[in-house]
């Protein structure tokens, strides 16, 4: 039978044994079992474990056998010592980190220029930034390549169409958070800088740039992260001339499922230190629903 | 019973019927027997505008029928019996292996030939019926109308099959009815491209400095490793004599040295070719040569006919662009795709429908609507030559003047002689580098043609690895050390700003003279 199809009746087999339980309660007691607001979180808590650490294990799993399904560090050996895979990582890096930093130039400047001005219709500016997401993303891509032959830059210039390929299509992910944080700071802030007498750029410095620093973590986290992956942009851009970490894992799973499942860990592990590193793990308030 | 718990019994009834309902099939078409095919995307006559019946029979786009639902019909009318078929689609032999070792329970597949090896290797298929082979039932449209030469192939080629303990060798044709076939090779524009200059360089066209940023490879380890073979060992292949008898042998085994000492050189050969060349594609090909982007495509011939058709049918008269195609004389891969029957399909009950199935689709009628939706060639060449006929009427001289002994394109090779000499008339274009030359390539084409067997896993672990070096760039080794301490010092920086201040060892010692606000309150 069908996979997709088993797990969609299994879920459904779920919630109908819930229902019966439910019934066969309210049968026996006499009235429905009390719940207290934490077992909302149960439905959550399901797919965490059906979607997120089994899958996780999975990985694992396959990340430490080898071919015969013995445990085995042979892949991690192999990933470690293998200068094209450690090499891989690093141009992988190095075109999100770019990427990131394009976005956040871009970004900045936009999201502060929307936010501080008087301007009566400006959510219609950011709905133009924003816009590009609404249409499908191969589309869009497909429409670059097709400005970058007419340009005469496909094929010629491969690292730099993928980065522009990156930036054009994760650039809302950095103006929107940006913009919250410096809608919400306070302007009383702005008046009082001015009544110290603080020049504009002092004010950029002292207050909007510190107050905004949630904004962009959050930004860069939701920028760099994907550019590591997303070979779509570097085969149809950069004509699979260029190749990132994504496409590694994709093309192993066409022949080695535990090779594959390594470089994944090893991916885990590199997106695990770096938004530990932007502070994404931070629980304080301090984040005022800069996150999407 | 209370009148409440009734209530509640009702309600429990009212859950489970959807569930029920959602068990017993989703609401889609009842029938008696349910055939799982997995094929190729756009591998089948979808009907509608452009497609067999409505190009050449004139039939209207919207009477021009989807080829599943014409064997619906059929099968219900020849069995009694009435079937849906669930048609699901892949996009690489590889995504369709992973579902079927997911345990994916298909009926009928569409893999290619090294995947048929594979998987008849695997036991994951079983072989065709006895019957499925008796010519005189009317019914095995398959056995009846297969070309005579594909059929040869079927039976020559072998395959270990391991069961157990067991290891047993068996023919491809106990496995595998054929589909489509064809060979590899490159689609050119001649505007940019000299067939002469081509001809000389043959596999060294990928190298060549003329063609640098114009031609593209396939972004697939198995295609461009067969090219990178051609490249390497085009004087050796060259070399062998034609006329020997043991030269396909001699060929189809230097196009699979797979050892490790063959690969070393292929590394070579693979690198100059990635620094001359426009792209890897997976599909992109087409597309670039009929825009006029690259001028040269290494292609399946089936995706060369399509490119030609798309480029000559241009709205604009100044668009319109004459591709044509050509294969090494050093020689190439010949592939074919073939209908395998999963294990299991006997428990299920479906072998005789996934038979009925292949029968079905090997007709003349469903070949040419087949191949003519999709721009292949088909591996039927009909009971009286229909194939042949269809193939003159769409590529054959129009005037009978031409019909000249110097226009006779022999095809007997694949249409068999037991009729006596087969061939249609052609003119030159045609029969040299246009579509009939890309469906059909003439007889020493086809035998300078090898196929590529399927790589065992420690060979398969081997030439990937390759691949991904090819692919990726790789730095230096002091590079990447200098990278990997710049990894370590951001890590440990970090560390030390987060956590230093809860470590005595880092802790700022206070100056002389001041205390800390601890020690005076302690």
């Amino acid at each position: 039978m069908n996979t997709t199809l088993l797990i969609f009746l299994l879920v459904l087999l779920a919630a109908l044994l819930i229902g019966i339980a439910l019934l066969a309660y309210r049968l026996v007691k006499g009235r429905m079992p009390r719940f207290s607001r934490k077992s909302l979180c149960i439905p959550y808590a399901v797919f965490l474990v059906f979607f997120v650490i089994i899958p996780m294990l999975v990985i694992f799993f396959y990340a430490f056998t080898d071919r015969e399904m013995h445990f085995s560090f042979g892949n991690f050996v192999k990933f470690f010592s293998d200068p094209t895979k450690l090499s891989t990582i690093a141009y992988s890096i190095v075109i999100a980190l770019i990427t990131t930093v394009v976005c956040l130039l871009i970004a900045f400047p936009v999201a502060y220029i929307l936010a501080r001005s008087k301007m009566k219709k400006k959510y219609v500016v950011l709905m133009l930034f924003v816009l590009p997401m609404w249409i499908n993303f191969v589309l869009r891509i497909n429409a670059i390549r097709e400005l970058f032959n007419w340009m005469g830059l496909l094929g010629e210039t491969n690292y730099f169409n993928t980065v522009f390929g990156m930036v054009y299509d994760f650039l809302p992910f950095m103006i929107l958070p940006l913009y919250t944080t410096i809608m919400k700071i306070d302007n009383s802030l702005y008046e009082a800088s001015c009544d110290l007498g603080a020049n504009g750029f002092v004010t950029f410095t002292r207050i909007t740039l510190p107050l905004s620093v949630p904004g962009i973590m959050s930004g860069v986290t939701m920028v760099f992260l994907p550019s590591m992956t997303n070979y779509v942009v570097s085969d149809m851009l950069g004509n699979s001339m260029v190749t990132i970490i994504g496409k590694f894992i994709y093309e192993y799973f066409g022949s080695d499922w535990h090779m594959g499942s390594m470089v994944a860990l090893v991916l885990l592990v590199v997106v695990f230190v770096s938004t530990w590193l932007t502070g994404g793990f931070q629980s304080d308030e301090n984040v005022r629903g800069a996150n999407l | 019973m209370n009148k409440r718990q009734a209530v509640c019994l009702a309600l429990a009834g009212a859950m489970l019927l959807p569930a029920l309902s959602a068990l017993s099939g989703c609401g889609a078409k009842q029938a008696d027997v349910i055939l799982r095919v997995y094929s190729w995307a756009e591998y089948i006559d979808e009907g509608g505008e452009g497609s067999y019946q409505n190009d050449i029979e004139g039939l209207d786009k919207a009477d021009a029928r989807h080829i599943l639902d014409d064997f619906e019909a059929w099968y219900e009318e020849t069995y009694r019996e009435s079937i849906r078929v669930d048609y699901a689609t892949f996009g690489t032999n590889e995504d369709m292996y992973n579902e079927i070792v997911l345990g994916n329970e298909y009926d009928l597949l569409c893999p290619s030939d090294y995947m048929i090896m594979k998987l008849a290797a695997e036991d994951r298929i079983v072989p065709y019926d006895e019957s499925f082979f008796d010519e005189s039932d009317p019914l095995n449209y398959y056995v009846r109308n297969v070309s005579p030469y594909i059929k040869g192939v079927f039976e020559n080629g072998t395959v270990t099959v391991t069961q157990g303990e067991r290891q047993e060798t068996h023919t491809w044709s106990e496995y595998a009815a054929g589909y489509m076939w064809g060979t590899t090779g490159f689609v050119y524009n001649p505007e940019h491209v000299d067939r002469a200059d081509l001809e000389e360089l043959g596999w060294k066209t990928f190298t060549s400095d003329k063609y640098t940023n114009k031609i593209t490879a396939k972004d697939n380890v198995r295609d461009t490793y067969f090219a990178a073979l051609g490249l390497t060992y085009q004087d050796e292949l060259l070399s062998l004599d034609k006329q020997g008898e043991s030269y396909n042998g001699t060929l189809t085994d230097i196009f699979n040295r797979t050892e490790a000492d063959y690969t070393e050189d292929v590394r070579t050969a693979l690198l100059a070719m990635k620094s001359n060349i426009y792209g890897f594609e997976t599909d992109t090909g087409k597309q670039d040569m009929v825009s006029g982007k690259i001028w040269l495509n290494y292609a399946w011939s089936g995706d060369a006919v399509y490119a030609l058709d798309e480029a000559e049918d241009a709205e604009e008269e100044e668009d319109k662009l004459y591709l044509e195609y050509f294969v090494p004389e050093a020689g190439s891969n010949l592939w074919f795709d073939g209908w395998v029957l999963t294990k299991g399909v006997e428990e299920r009950g479906t072998k005789k429908a996934a038979q009925a199935f292949v029968n079905y689709m090997s007709t003349p009628e469903s070949a040419k609507r087949n191949s003519y939706f999709i721009g292949y060639t088909s591996v039927i060449a009909g009971e009286k030559g229909e194939m042949c006929d269809y193939t003159d009427d769409l590529y054959g001289v129009e005037d009978e003047a031409d019909e000249t002994e110097e226009n006779y394109y022999d095809l007997t090779w694949f249409f068999g002689d037991e009729n006596g000499a087969v061939g249609i008339y052609a003119d030159e274009e045609q029969r040299t580098r246009r579509q009939l030359y890309a469906q059909f390539p003439p007889q020493d084409v086809i035998e300078r043609c090898a196929v590529m067997n399927y790589f065992d896993a420690d060979t398969s672990e081997r030439i990937n690895e390759l691949w991904s070096q090819i692919k990726a760039e790789t730095l230096d080794a002091w590079a990447i050390s200098v990278l990997c301490v710049a990894a370590v010092g951001i890590v440990l920086f970090v560390l030390y700003v987060k956590f230093g201040s809860k470590i005595d060892f880092f802790r700022r010692k206070p100056k002389k003279g001041y205390e800390l606000k601890e020690q005076k309150k302690a």
